[in-house]
């Protein structure tokens, strides 16, 4: 690496040392309590995967560029040259960890692993080394955002087709707007993924619920999270901000997306809106008595993931237990206490690498087929994209014999007329 | 001889105590003109209320309780007796009528503290020869526990030979003579303070104690002023 | 035009979960030569979306797309 790219490393570095960063780097012990937290250690137990240690693969740097001891005794933290080889290394630990923060219940310090790790994604980013396809990814989106016209007709005319769908299922009243976009004056603005799946069974109970809402142009993931850039992950955000303030609502449902509902709801900062989880909108709406559900649907013992990022991370924990009193007559905790759950195995982006990571992610989330499997659960249901495709992976990997199912659309099929 | 007595008991206990603090005060000021982190870094299902909770992270370690035990049990034994140590320095500076609600001469314990902290400090030594602890460990583990360790040792020979064997040549008001001095900027050597048959355990205690507050601003010590912010940050 | 444009490889992308789309058709395209042509087929309103910002960022041309149902066929022509 030339003098210049380690500079250039260096100052994007500099800039991830805010007060929190600089706590969490100073702090460590190296007490390894940490250990057992991590799910990839606990399914493959070598040191590389223990968080703390992780975290001093960062940590041996930043003593050397931003610590006296670096200058003057580089030998007392092994603190460590930043070189190509370093860089090898930041790729394996960033991204062999998935940003489930479950080593920061361990911690005595609460020492944040997946912002340490952001450090790792940000110089891997400024160094042309990340994987590729999450910048890709990250781009795409940021285009749409710039260029709504390249595809508006497009995206029109394909919710138009899914339209006939929703009616044929859920019996819409014909004459109402099935999916509204674009609707001025809505009171709430859902954001939904690519897929048709998570955009026909929540307009089935957004309809049911007499809600007043639209659908947005964009898709609720930030593929800029996932790589770890904050330029990008900004403009991806923005784009949705400013639709929602463009449109005047007053409440952003995200998608069952983790990334997606963390990254809205803790870094748009104070907004005329408020952002809510399609989770806790249902929730909402059972309490207030705007839609009812049949629990007879789903006689067979039943269990619920908690995605990190919207419970351990976000706080909506009570939410989905709550609908699925309503939902389920046999559930079952697949952790006594949520914030102690397994990571599926397939954050941090390892699931939008696809079969690339799919030997990694199996092996290194055995205890969390353990866990399933261990409930007896003949369904397991969750709220977060990236969770669900992990999870059935995992399914079949582990022949765990479950069906995988999203809590959101296990409302819909489950809505009483 | 005399000389390098000198030198350890007056000029390095200064400088000790001015990288100590000036060291510490500017570290952390460093950190503390960073700019805060714009968005909450909480972990959720911790209803106790914010900073009582991080309070309560930061000394009583329930993470470490759940997870480790055994850990906890030293560390707990460990981070208490450095506490009643501490206490036990101040008295050698003056009596402090509060410490006396359980009778005693100076430092509470009666040499027990130090052997405790002798066998934490050794637990946190011996824990780190085993993998995976022995993994993460870098050097500055190491020569932290090893300086604590020597520290310790010789500082409690001499509260050991004091309360258990009776040995009488280095008193408290030998002590308290030259610390006041110490602390009154008029520096003086009492001669039982350099000249008794322990002299060189104190000359020794105190230039590791030198060393390891020298140490202490620029290592992972600095945990002692971090925890609570830290905490703070995993209870939003 | 459709009719004209032969593909000269297909990639069947209805109903997969997010992000698969994309991601399919960025290393799809990578399997055929420069000024080839790749037909994704997808029945999702995002994938509709994605695949035009997709193709300008990556610099591909997508020569023409087709109703067909309720799938869409988009013909992608390798640039780089």
């Amino acid at each position: 690496m030339d003098e210049k790219t380690r500079q250039d490393l260096l100052k994007l570095f500099e800039g991830k040392l805010n007060q929190a960063m600089r706590l969490y780097l100073e702090t460590c012990s190296r007490c390894g309590v940490c250990t057992e937290a991590c799910h990839v250690y606990a399914s493959m137990p070598q040191a590389k995967y223990i968080a703390a240690y992780r975290a001093e693969i960062v940590r041996r740097i930043y003593k050397k560029y931003f610590k006296s001891q670096g200058r003057f005794w580089p030998s007392l933290g092994q603190s460590k040259d930043l070189t190509e080889m370093a860089l090898e290394e930041l790729y394996e630990a960033a991204y062999s960890c998935t940003g489930c923060r479950r080593c920061m219940v361990y911690c005595p310090f609460g020492i944040d692993t997946q912002m340490i790790m952001s450090i790792a994604k940000l110089l891997l980013v400024g160094a042309h080394a990340e994987p590729e396809i999450l910048t890709m990814l990250a781009d795409t989106s940021i285009a749409k955002g710039e260029s709504l016209e390249i595809f508006r007709e497009g995206f029109l005319a394909g919710i138009k087709r899914l339209e006939a769908e929703v009616v044929a299922k859920w019996q819409s009243q014909a004459g109402d707007t099935v999916i509204p976009v674009d609707k001025q004056g809505a009171d709430l603005l859902y954001v939904a993924l690519a897929g048709a799946h998570s955009i026909i069974p929540a307009a089935a109970v957004f309809n049911a619920a007499r809600e007043n809402w639209t659908l947005s142009f964009f898709e609720a993931v930030n593929f800029g999270a996932f790589v770890g850039d904050p330029t990008r992950t900004k403009l991806i955000l923005e784009r949705i901000v400013g639709e929602a303030k463009r449109l005047g609502v007053k409440e952003v449902c995200i998608c069952e997306c983790g990334t997606a509902f963390r990254v809205m709801k803790q870094l748009s900062g104070p907004q005329p809106f408020q952002v809510s989880s399609i989770t806790q909108v249902h929730a909402r709406y059972i309490r207030e008595g705007r839609i009812k559900l049949d629990p007879s649907k789903n006689p067979e013992p039943l269990t619920y993931h908690d995605p990190c990022q919207i419970a351990r991370n976000a706080g909506v924990i009570d939410e989905p237990r709550y609908i699925l009193q309503h939902l389920a007559s046999d559930y079952r905790e697949l952790a006594p206490e949520p914030i102690y759950n397994w990571c599926c195995g397939g954050g941090g982006g390892l699931v939008a690498l696809g079969e690339e990571t799919l030997d990694f992610r199996m092996k290194s989330s055995r205890v969390k087929a353990e866990q399933v499997r261990k409930t007896g659960a003949k369904t397991l249901c969750t709220a977060c994209e990236n969770c669900h495709t992990q999870l059935s992976d995992l399914n079949q990997h582990y022949q765990l014999g479950l069906e995988v199912k999203f809590l959101s659309s296990m409302v819909a099929e489950a809505l009483v007329p | 001889m005399e000389t390098i007595y000198y030198l350890v008991l007056v000029p390095m206990v200064y400088g000790a105590f001015v990288v100590f603090g000036l060291g510490s005060v500017l570290r952390l000021a460093a950190l503390w003109r960073r700019p805060p982190q714009p968005s909450t870094l909480r972990i959720h299902a911790r209803r106790a209320p914010g900073w009582l909770g991080a309070l309560a992270d930061s000394f009583l370690l329930p993470t470490v309780r759940r997870h480790n035990p055994l850990l906890w049990v030293f560390l707990m034994i460990f981070h208490v007796c450095l506490l009643l140590l501490i206490l036990g320095h101040l008295e050698l500076f003056k009596r402090f009528e509060v410490l006396q609600v359980i009778e005693h001469q100076v430092f509470l314990g009666r040499g027990l503290v130090g052997l405790a902290l002798t066998l934490a400090l050794l637990f946190f030594l011996f824990r780190r020869f085993v993998s995976p602890n022995r993994d993460l460990s870098v050097p500055e583990d190491y020569y932290l526990l090893i300086l604590l360790l020597l520290t310790v040792l010789f500082g409690s020979q001499m509260d050991w030979a004091r309360s258990w064997y009776g040995y009488g040549e280095l008193t408290v008001e030998d002590y308290r003579a030259y610390l006041m001095s110490l602390v009154l900027l008029k520096p003086q050597l009492p001669s039982a303070v350099t000249g008794s048959g322990h002299s060189f355990m104190l000359v020794l205690h105190v230039f590791f104690a030198n060393l390891f507050l020298i140490f202490f601003p620029f290592s992972k010590i600095m945990h002692a002023f971090l925890a609570l912010p830290v905490n703070k940050l995993r209870r939003g | 035009m459709s009719q004209t444009i032969k593909a000269d490889k297909t990639l069947d992308l209805k109903g997969l979960p997010c992000p698969m789309p994309v991601v399919k058709v960025s290393k799809g395209i990578k399997e055929v030569q420069v000024g080839q042509v790749l037909m994704a087929e997808t029945s999702d309103p995002g994938a509709l979306a994605d695949f035009p910002a997709w193709a300008k960022t990556s610099g591909n041309e997508i020569l023409d797309t087709v109703q067909e149902g309720n799938t869409v066929k988009f013909y992608i022509q390798r640039k780089a």
